[in-house]
């Protein structure tokens, strides 16, 4: 069986196609058959993040509108093995992706032995958001520690829970949260949310804390997934996250300010 | 302000008279006995509501010719009642089922709604999410979120945080109540009468409450539990 994973928010900008290039990866790195899909079709962005932009020459539209199969469409990861993306498409918009299309292509990737489908949702509640969680099994909720966030997220939530298939057949999506950018130095000073606040509002159970970080900004860049990058703080965070999404109990870190010495506070530093 | 300027759509039991063309096995040509109907009293045919009702041993071809013939005639066919063997064929021609069952079904129904237990719902209840409990009770167990708007015609009852709008009493009861475990509401109202958070007076926010309204003024009153 197949588990269908969406990665989702409401609202835009929040980390999204990171968390999911993330989620993915570390997946695919603890030995789980993974392909993750951009539904964000007119606006792809998944395969940049991966690094494989040049490598795309079918996308998930012309698989659903039957111009190419599942296999030409797949692009395999080169430096992980068992991880797959399948991009958007960049010319046409949301209105191809269809409730039998999108169902066609999870029970044939389920057929070809993926264990984890990561659908990588755009922003909004309108047609690409919904096809992304209408077959979710399980749902990340990408949030920041700052109010129209949490609202979007609790939002979708509530879209989730009443619109997904699993609940219109009376069951239920699995939540979790995940709060990125998250800088513990603003929020002592009152600047932002705390994860306490956060996790009260939305009522969800936390996988990961992913603070504010350089290297995410630089991994989007060079196409690598910032789960990879394991010195950083981000990609420790993310290892973490996954780990808790497959059943391990890890304690939370970053929660706390950098110290910072004396010359990097005359500096300005802020790091 | 107070009074709420339109009424919403509602379900309730009436019951009108319709005609029931009662057709048995063995007749003259129902062609021309309606012909000859209509010839008669053309308004009146045109006017009524008709159920046809066959024999049992009329065939699903002569039927469908029957009401070909009821069609052409500009007879109001609503549906087909009689034996439960016709009731696929009604299907088909998208025409209602009528039997002596629907009856008492609805005769139940009514009986049921004086009766009407309170509708549980389990939350979070999430933004942009309304409920609404009709004829009933609402009972949340759980948190409402900012944006979230839970309504009901009785009681509203929450054990949990509520952070969205609260309406009990909506169409019009005075003697509604909320109950609320932890009380953050954007909104609250009963029978109409509105409340915005910076209304509510002060030692009442984050704590569990009970709120009535005093009809005489209008006024809504709240209590600590």
């Amino acid at each position: 069986m197949a588990t269908v994973v969406t990665v989702t928010s409401g609202k835009g900008g929040v980390g999204k196609t990171t968390s999911s290039a993330a989620l993915a990866a570390g997946l695919a790195q603890a030995g789980h058959k993974t392909v993750v899909i951009d539904f964000d079709v007119g606006l792809r962005n998944l395969d940049l993040i991966m690094g494989v932009e040049r490598r795309v020459v079918f996308d998930f539209v012309n698989v659903i509108q039957g111009e190419a199969t599942l296999n030409q469409a797949l692009i395999s990861d080169k430096r992980i093995e068992n991880l797959f993306i399948l991009a958007a498409s960049q010319t046409k918009d949301k209105d191809a992706l269809t409730e039998d299309g999108v169902e066609k292509i999870i029970e044939d990737l389920e057929a070809m032995g993926f264990e984890y489908i990561v659908c990588d949702s755009p922003a909004g509640i309108e047609r690409g958001a919904t096809m992304a969680l209408h077959f979710a099994d399980h749902a990340v909720i990408v949030t920041n520690p700052e109010v129209s966030s949490v609202r979007d997220s609790d939002r979708i939530l509530g879209i989730l829970q009443s619109k997904s298939k699993r609940a219109k057949e009376g069951g239920k999506v699995i939540e979790h949260l995940l709060i990125t950018r998250y800088d513990p130095s603003r929020v002592e000073k009152g600047e932002m949310l705390s994860m306490d606040d956060v996790c009260d509002i939305l009522a969800v159970k936390l996988i990961g804390l992913i603070p504010e970080s350089k290297a995410v900004l630089k991994a989007s860049n060079t196409g690598v997934p910032v789960i990879m990058d394991t010195e950083s703080d981000a990609g420790v965070a993310y290892s973490d996250a996954v780990a808790r999404f497959l059943g391990e109990e890890r304690p939370l870190k970053f929660l706390k300010p950098k110290k910072q010495g004396l010359l990097q506070r005359m500096l300005g530093g802020n790091d | 302000m107070n009074e709420k300027p339109t009424a919403d759509p509602r379900i309730r039991a009436n019951r009108y008279s319709v005609m029931t063309l009662e057709w048995p096995l063995v007749s003259g040509g129902l062609r021309e006995w309606l012909e000859a109907q209509c010839a008669k009293a053309p308004l009146l045919m045109r006017e009524i509501a008709v159920v046809l009702k066959p024999a049992e041993a009329h065939s699903d071809s002569e039927i469908i010719e029957a009401v070909e013939i009821i069609g052409n005639l500009g007879i109001g066919l609503i549906g087909l009642t009689g034996n439960e063997s016709h009731k696929p064929l009604a299907d088909r021609l998208e025409l209602s089922w009528i039997s002596s069952k629907n009856v008492t079904a609805v005769d139940d129904i009514l009986e049921q709604g004086s009766q009407q237990m309170a509708m549980i719902v389990e939350g979070p209840i999430r933004s942009g999410v309304q409920i609404y409990a009709k004829d009933r009770d609402l009972i949340v167990f759980g948190q409402v979120s900012e944006g979230a708007e839970i309504m009901a015609d009785g009681h509203v009852m929450i054990y949990g945080r509520v952070r969205g709008r609260i309406a009990a009493g909506v169409s019009g009861r005075h003697d509604a109540e909320i109950f609320c475990q932890t009380f953050e509401p954007e909104l609250l109202s009963i029978a109409g009468i509105y409340v915005g958070y910076e209304q509510i007076p002060e030692g009442f926010w984050s704590a569990t409450v009970r709120i009535r309204l005093d009809s005489s003024s209008n006024a809504l009153i709240y209590t600590t539990l």
